[in-house]
């Protein structure tokens, strides 16, 4: 077996599926009907005390500034140079700040709202989908009931209930938002006692169901796995149920792996929809707004992050996937 | 497959192991269907026992209420298992009984299983699966014990030592069998049950296992098999004892040559015809059936013509 070759090949195929990522993402902004810049320009003349001639001048300097009076070819190359030394433009909606500064102060409440929700959830969803298959009985029919019912919750509505109950009526949770008013973040203690209080209810409404997908598919996974001719063959040795647990988890994780994966290669995204619902100051509230002020800068570069994120979590799932089962590992590389 | 001549010598053997009524269910509820209905069977020192009938009979369910693993959907209602001077009570109704055999299983009555090829679990080193059974039974052996006394028992059989170093895709049918074979007989089992070991190989992997088995039994790897099978061909010439299930019960048992030479229960005597036999003379009566068959068909579509073209106005 060749766990050398295996991952040469991996890298390869993804090096491709990048570049191709890359060239679609710097072209499909490029095919919306529209210039972005005439949006600008309008949204400056609204007031109508900006003359045709300021107009003009105002077009050929954002035109100039963003490079749109280049042809398609330079654009592009200008586009990967710029990519791959890390400049991701500037933003038309909040001109002349830079997207890397924006995607940089959103990008950190994202990742901590949502990486400790992806895990937590994903290790507890695990443990109790696989207990509940071993006990099977009571245990099973009601943790399978409740996390199918977590699963299919939709986050919005998690997250509306969970704001109206311990927020509005109980009020132990602030609102919304990521920390108090007059505020400014830094790495102090009081400042992330003030988050923490307003961490929980985002967290809580994305790890509820994330645990119930997760129980979802480890207890069926599990259940498949217990009627294995391994597992009876292993029983007849007599050998313990510890043992034999283990052997089940390590082959009913395997489709888990990928869920955990592409999990968190998308939560560079943002939650969306829980950060709109709490006003969090996350990635997805930064997506969002982009998306009405049709700052394409802004959202390329989201879409960028995202699609390079799910890239480096598939490859990653691909190497986990190669060294826990050899015959994917055997397959992949070739061997006979 | 010809195994003659393999059958070891036995010469009025003790007495290995003795089974009483067991009552087997599927089901657990109402509408329970007895798979297995008041069997005993009795096997001594060094015997091949072979458990024959057709499929749904029940030998398999037998087989593994002896070997005590029937999980639910099955229960193992009522029977003993007389082995080494102790009675061991087979029921099986709940987990904690499962529990309850887990000394006994592996050592005292181990199983070598009909599911052969799928054993082994795909992301487990055959070393490691070594490793576990061992230690199921042992926990104070090293890792290097287990597999010392593998490799001894491989070299034994004559067969390559670098298998344990794979995993159950890398090897072949036949070598899979084998393997679990030998991991099934690692603790020395006072009773080996091999439910269809050799239904899925090809004649000459079959030849090979049966011929390990045999060796096994002469080594006294261990001291006795109940041979599960449909395969009357091959129990007749391994098996010391045959038992002949239907829907259930043992309907006929008795030695291999009487049973076979001279059976007496209508169902023994059907199954029994129902063999094929690969002889010439046997080919010959089945080519001429067929050609009979034939003609009376072609006869009868000629006549059929014949009286449509008389019927033409």
């Amino acid at each position: 077996m060749n766990l050398g070759r295996y991952i040469a090949q991996k890298t390869v195929w993804y090096l491709v599926a990048l570049v191709a990522a890359v060239g679609l993402n710097f072209l499909l902004p490029r095919l919306v009907p529209g210039n972005p810049v005439d949006v600008i320009v309008s949204n400056l003349s609204r007031g109508g005390s900006v003359t045709s001639e300021q107009q003009k001048e105002v077009y050929e300097s954002y035109v100039q500034e963003f490079g749109l009076d280049q042809t398609l070819w330079q654009q592009f190359f200008t586009y990967l140079g710029k990519v791959f030394t890390g400049d991701l433009g500037t933003s038309f909606a909040y001109y002349p700040a830079s997207v890397n500064e924006l995607v940089g102060q959103a990008l950190p409440w994202s990742i901590a709202v949502q990486l400790p929700a992806i895990l937590i959830g994903w290790v507890l969803g695990n443990i109790i989908g696989a207990i509940a298959a071993f006990r099977g009985g009571n245990w099973d029919r009601s943790v399978f009931t409740t996390s199918l019912f977590l699963s299919a919750m939709p986050y919005y509505c998690l997250s509306i209930i969970l704001l109206y109950v311990l927020a509005v009526v109980t009020g132990i949770f602030p609102v919304g938002g990521a920390y108090s008013l007059g505020l400014t973040p830094e790495f102090s203690i009081s400042f992330l006692w003030d988050a923490l209080s307003y961490y929980w209810l985002p967290f809580l409404s994305l790890v509820v169901v994330f645990i119930g997908g997760q129980a979802v598919g480890m207890r069926s996974m599990a259940i498949y796995e217990l009627g294995g001719d391994y597992v009876n063959y292993a029983r007849a040795m007599g050998i313990g149920d510890n043992k034999i647990t283990q052997y089940i988890f390590r082959n009913a994780m395997l489709p888990q792996i990928t869920g955990l994966a592409l999990a968190i290669g998308t939560l560079v995204g943002g939650a969306l929809i829980t950060e709109l619902v709490f006003s969090y100051p996350g990635v997805g509230t930064l997506l969002f707004n982009a998306i009405a002020a049709n700052d394409y800068p802004v959202i390329q570069a989201i879409t960028l992050i995202i699609t390079v994120a799910v890239l480096l979590a598939n490859f990653g799932v691909e190497i986990v996937y190669g060294i826990v089962d050899p015959r994917i590992r055997a397959a992949k590389s070739g061997e006979k | 497959m010809s195994t003659e001549g393999m059958k070891p010598s036995t010469s009025a053997p003790g007495i290995l192991a003795r089974a009483r009524d067991i009552r087997c269910v599927y089901g657990g509820g109402e509408e329970d269907f007895t798979a297995v209905d008041g069997v005993s069977i009795e096997l001594g020192e060094g015997q091949i026992l072979g458990l024959a009938g057709e499929s749904g009979c029940g030998k398999t369910t037998l087989g593994n209420a002896l070997a005590m693993i029937a999980t639910p959907p099955l229960y193992v209602l009522s029977g003993s298992l007389e082995i080494d001077g102790e009675t061991i009570d087979l029921s099986t109704l709940s987990t904690a009984d499962l529990k309850r055999h887990q000394p006994y299983r592996g050592r005292t009555v181990s199983m070598l299983p009909q599911g052969a090829m799928n054993s082994i679990s795909p992301t487990l080193r055959i070393s490691s699966l070594v490793r576990d059974v061992m230690r199921a039974h042992d926990p104070k052996i090293t890792k290097d014990e287990s597999l010392d006394l593998a490799r001894d028992r491989l070299k034994m059989l004559e067969m390559p030592v670098r298998v344990l170093d794979s995993y159950a895709h890398q090897l072949s049918g036949g070598m899979k069998q084998r393997m679990i074979t030998v991991i099934s007989t690692l603790q020395n089992p006072r009773l080996l049950i091999a439910d269809e070991p050799t239904s899925a190989l090809d004649v000459s992997s079959q030849r090979m296992l049966v011929e390990m088995l045999l060796a096994m039994v002469e080594q006294r790897i261990m001291s006795g098999i109940v041979f599960v099978t449909h395969d009357l061909p091959v129990l007749s010439q391994v098996s010391d004892k045959l038992a002949i299930m239907n829907a259930g019960s043992i309907v006929e048992s008795g030695p291999t040559r009487q049973l076979v030479e001279n059976a007496q229960h209508p169902y023994t005597r059907t199954l029994l015809s129902s063999v094929l036999d690969p002889s010439q003379e046997t080919r010959r009566r089945g080519l001429a059936r067929r050609s009979a068959a034939q003609a009376t068909t072609t006869t009868a579509e000629e006549s059929a013509t014949t009286t449509e073209e008389v019927g033409k106005p």
